[in-house]
This record gives structure tokens, sequence and C-alpha cells, in this order.
């Protein structure tokens, strides 16, 4: 026993030192980080596109494949030409859609995104490079664009779309692309589109599933007049928390930029009034006819009370990111710190530490003593889980005979289903299981990552 | 009169109701837009956090969830509930 301690404690010093030298290297590192260009946050107007009334010799090389094909044609190639396109939002939608854009020879491509290039974004967001981390993703995408085609006008605009920027930016672009991430955002492009007259082509992708919509186009919906009211903030569920396989945003990118295609070409879009659905389980697209414009609609309706744009955030209750947010449901006694943690773990205080992620999340990493019992079966009182959670707390309760109330902390990834297990739990003690005292774990395991455990992974 | 209709779930009504897709026996037909959704909200009350906020189909084809229009449902007509996805 002595024995064995004396090894754990050497390893644990050990694992000290570990943790130590990677902090100095993480401290130097940040140090070391160059400064993030500072955003481009005034919309200069670029310069008008020239109309070509003939394609040269090298457009007639570069575009050939295209020029045989009767539907599209020199005529076509020329509208490209002249065409605009606004693409709201550089990720795994809007890279795709401005790479084959600008590789078919749009005239101009404007390019919005406020966000960096992140190593977990180079599964989908196929313009950016490993060496472009931390750039701004409209200007690595502007530079993939130069790269492929030097004949296409690139105006990357680091900035977020908003109220104030978004007309005068729309206003400058023949077609919009809404390639964005959150529910505000796509309200947002979608009320300027209206205002401005400008048909908006919108593509969205979730998990295993797209989605894809010409709206304000040819007398068919907005996408007030099928949504009218946001989502509540807590049903939403975004790429960062539900995951998305890269192609899907790829397939339905491409999509995209083929409807804007036919539309900057002259053909025009054959999902006029239509939503198309995408299926990567199953392989199986399925369009369905819509409604058309309709006269009550708060923005393209006949008495609108949308006339000019508002606030997007409050409308939806939610910010204009994909970003997580950062819920706070428990009071302070209710909830520890990853280091409190720590400190607890170090003095070998018995507790049950309870992980409420998905399973699949377990299975990417988790720390090992921990227990999985995700919260969406705590939400179900499932009674395997019920029973499971019971036979633990008893047993800890024997563990340590003289304390009533036995310590229970819950971890999840970033503190918000922790915070829910906790209130779930609250209920559950002293009834279903014995008395327990239950705290959350500020921050969840990304807390843990970055504070205590960089070894530990991030996703 | 009454349909065995396919009811197809996407996106977050996947999600809310744990299924992709279900047969629903004995749907009176006609049915109006509103009273095939409460029938839907009935077997699956955490559809409720979508209303407003989704595409109904029948037969691929739009259908208003405010609207009296009576809807005529056939056996095997498919019936999507269609919420936005978002993500990007
Ligand atoms: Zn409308």
């Amino acid at each position: 026993m002595a024995q064995a301690l004396a090894t754990l404690r050497e390893k644990f010093k050990e694992q000290e030192k570990e943790i130590a030298a990677l902090r100095e290297k993480v401290a130097q590192l940040e140090m070391s980080k160059t400064p993030a260009p500072r955003p481009d946050v005034k919309v200069t107007p670029p310069t008008s596109l020239t109309a070509k009334s003939s394609l040269s010799n090298e457009d007639i090389m570069r575009y050939s494949r295209q020029l045989l094909l009767p539907e599209f044609g020199v005529k076509g190639q020329i509208n490209l030409s002249k065409t605009s396109v606004l693409v709201v939002g550089c990720g795994g939608l809007g890279c795709p859609l401005a790479q084959y854009l600008a590789a078919a020879g749009v005239g101009r491509l404007g390019l919005i995104d406020y966000d960096e290039v992140e190593l977990n974004n180079l599964h989908r967001q196929v313009l950016h490079r490993e060496e472009n981390q931390g750039q701004a993703k409209a200007l690595s995408a502007a530079s993939a664009i130069k790269s492929l085609n030097s004949t296409v006008q690139c105006c990357p605009y680091q900035l977020q779309l908003s109220p104030e920027n978004a007309l005068d930016l729309i206003q400058q672009y023949d077609i919009v692309a809404d390639c964005s991430d959150n529910v505000p955002t796509r309200y947002l492009v979608n009320d300027a589109c209206v205002l401005s007259g400008k048909p908006l082509v919108s593509a969205s992708a979730l998990r295993m599933e797209g989605q894809l919509t010409i709206y304000n186009y040819k007398g068919g919906p907005c996408y007030r007049c099928l949504y009218p009211a946001p989502p509540p903030p807590d049903t939403v569920t975004n790429c960062s928390d539900g995951g998305v396989l890269g192609v899907v945003p790829g397939i339905m990118g491409c999509l995209q930029a083929l409807e804007v295609f036919k539309i900057a070409s002259g053909q025009g879009s054959s999902l006029h009034q239509q939503l198309m659905m995408f299926d990567a389980q199953d392989a199986r697209f399925r369009s369905i006819k819509l409604r058309p414009r309709q006269s009550d609609c708060a923005v393209c309706g006949q008495n609108p009370s949308v006339t000019k744009l508002v606030d997007y955030e409050s409308f939806c209750g939610s910010a204009a990111t994909d970003k997580c947010r950062k819920l706070n449901l428990l009071s302070r006694d209710q909830r520890i710190t990853v280091q409190a943690y720590k400190l607890m773990l170090d003095k070998a205080e018995p507790h049950l530490l309870l992980d409420v992620r998905p399973l699949v999340e377990v299975d990417i990493c988790s720390l090992p003593f921990s227990l999985n019992i995700p919260l969406s079966q705590l939400e179900a009182k499932n009674s395997d889980d019920i029973h499971l959670l019971r036979e633990r707390i008893s047993h800890l309760k024997h563990q340590i005979a003289g304390i009533s109330q036995p310590p229970v902390f819950v971890i999840c990834k970033l503190g918000n289903d922790s915070q829910k297990a906790v209130n779930i739990l609250e209920q559950m003690s002293g009834l279903q299981v014995d008395s327990i005292i239950v705290k959350d774990i500020c921050g969840g395991l990304m807390a843990w990552a970055n504070i205590v455990d960089p070894s530990f992974p991030q996703y | 009169m009454t349909a065995r209709v396919c009811v197809l779930y996407f996106a977050k009504s996947a999600e809310l109701t744990g299924l992709k897709e279900e047969e629903v026996a004995a749907v009176p037909t006609p049915i109006s837009s509103r009273d095939l959704w409460n029938l839907l909200l009935q077997r699956h009350p955490r559809l409720q956090t979508l209303q407003d906020r989704v595409v109904l189909a029948v037969r691929q084809q739009y259908v208003a969830i405010g609207d009296q229009v009576a809807v005529t449902l056939g056996d095997r007509d498919e019936v999507a509930v269609v919420p936005p996805l978002s993500g990007g």
C-alpha cells in the first residue's frame, strides 16, 4: 500500500513537471503570436464591373469547357462576368461556393466573415490552409480565390454583417448568397435583401442534412414568409455543438453556387419557390413546393411592419455567431471552478464525477474516473441509468460513512448541460437516489483542458 | 374516411421525435392542416417548440399550419415536417 502510494506520488510529480513545461510553452507561443490584422470596418464601394462585349482569347481558353454548353455559351459567360455576388460567411458553405463561382469567372465576389481560421474549420472550409490558422477568414478565402482566378474582382470584408452596414454592402451586389451559420444573420440577410430587392440564394447544413432555397425571387417567399417567428434560442443546434460532416456543406455550397450561376448567366434558378433538402445519410434529395410571397409577411407583405433593419440579436434572443452561449442557471454555491475541483482530486476526497455528455463525445475524450450518463437520459429518467446512479451514490455513501450527503460533481464540454443536470439531480436527491450535494464544474472539460491539464484534448 | 400516411421528420423535428419517419394509420381525411399538425403534436408533444417555425408539407407541397383549408390524404401519402437549418 505504502509502496503503491509512493509510486503514485512519484508519477504525479512527473506529470506536474510535464504540465508546468507545457504551460510555459503555451505562454511562450502566445507571446510570440503576431497580432491579428486590424479589421477592415469601413465599407468602400468597389470599382464597377466593366461590361465586356466579347471574350478574350485567354477567356475562351480558360472557360472553353463551359462555353461549349448550349445552356450557357458565350452569352452566359459574359453575363456571369458582369455579375457581382456577395458571399455572407466564408465557412463550410461559402468556401465551395466562392471557389466554384470564381473558377467559373464571376465578375466580382464580396467575401464577408468576421471570424478567424481555426484548425477545426479545415475539414469543411476548403479554401483555408493549415498556414492560414489565426488569419481572418475573409482574407484567407480572398487569397485562395486570387490564386485560382486572378481575373475575378475579390473584395474581402473582415467584419460582422450588421443592421448598420448590411444595406450599404448588399446594394453593391447583384445576388446575395447566405452562407452564414446563425439565425440572427439569416433574418438580417433576408430583410436586407427584401429591402434592397436582391435575390437571396440561401443554403444551410448541419450534421448530415442540408437545405437550399431562393428567397425574394420572382414572386416567391422570403425567409420570414416561411418562418415568421425565430426559434427559441435554446432549441437551435449549431455546427460547433451538433457537428457536421464536411462534405454536406460542401454539397450544399456547390448546389448554391449552381443556382447563383444560373441566375447570373441569365437562365434563372430552377429552385424558384422550392425548398430543396438533402439527406446525406440516405443519399436522397427532396424538393418541397413552397407557397408564394405572403401578403401579410412582416417584411415583404403589403403592409410591412419591418421597413428598415432592426436589432436581429434581440429579435432572435441570441448572438449572431455559432459559438456556444454560456448559460447561467445556478447560484454560485452550486458551482465550483476546475482549479477547486483539481485541488479536491489532489486531496483524494471521495466523490462521484458525473459526465453528462452524449456517448459520441465521451468516445473522443473523458476523465477516466467519471461516470457517463448523457443529459438526455437523465431528462428522460431512463430507469437503467437511474438505477446505476443510485448504486454508485449508495456505494459512495458507504465509503464515506459519517458524511450524510455524498458530493456529486457534474461535468460536460463547456458547462451548460452540466448546469441543467445539476437541477435535475437536485430534484432526484433524497427521492430516486440518496440525498446528495450536487455541484457543477464551471466551464466543463474545455476549461479543464485550458486551465488544469493542457494535454487534455479540445474539440 | 381515413388514410395511412408516412410522416417524415427532418432536422430538429427528427431530434425531438427520435424518428426520421413513421407510419401513421387512420388519419381522418379530409383534414385541415391545423388538425393534421395537432395530430402530430399529440403523438410528439415536444414538436410544440417548432410551431410557426416549421414547413409542413403534404405530398411535397407546402401547407400552412394556420389554414382551415382541407387537405385530402391518400394511403402512403408523404407528410414532411421540415424545420429550418441554420448552420453552415
Ligand atoms: Zn416575406
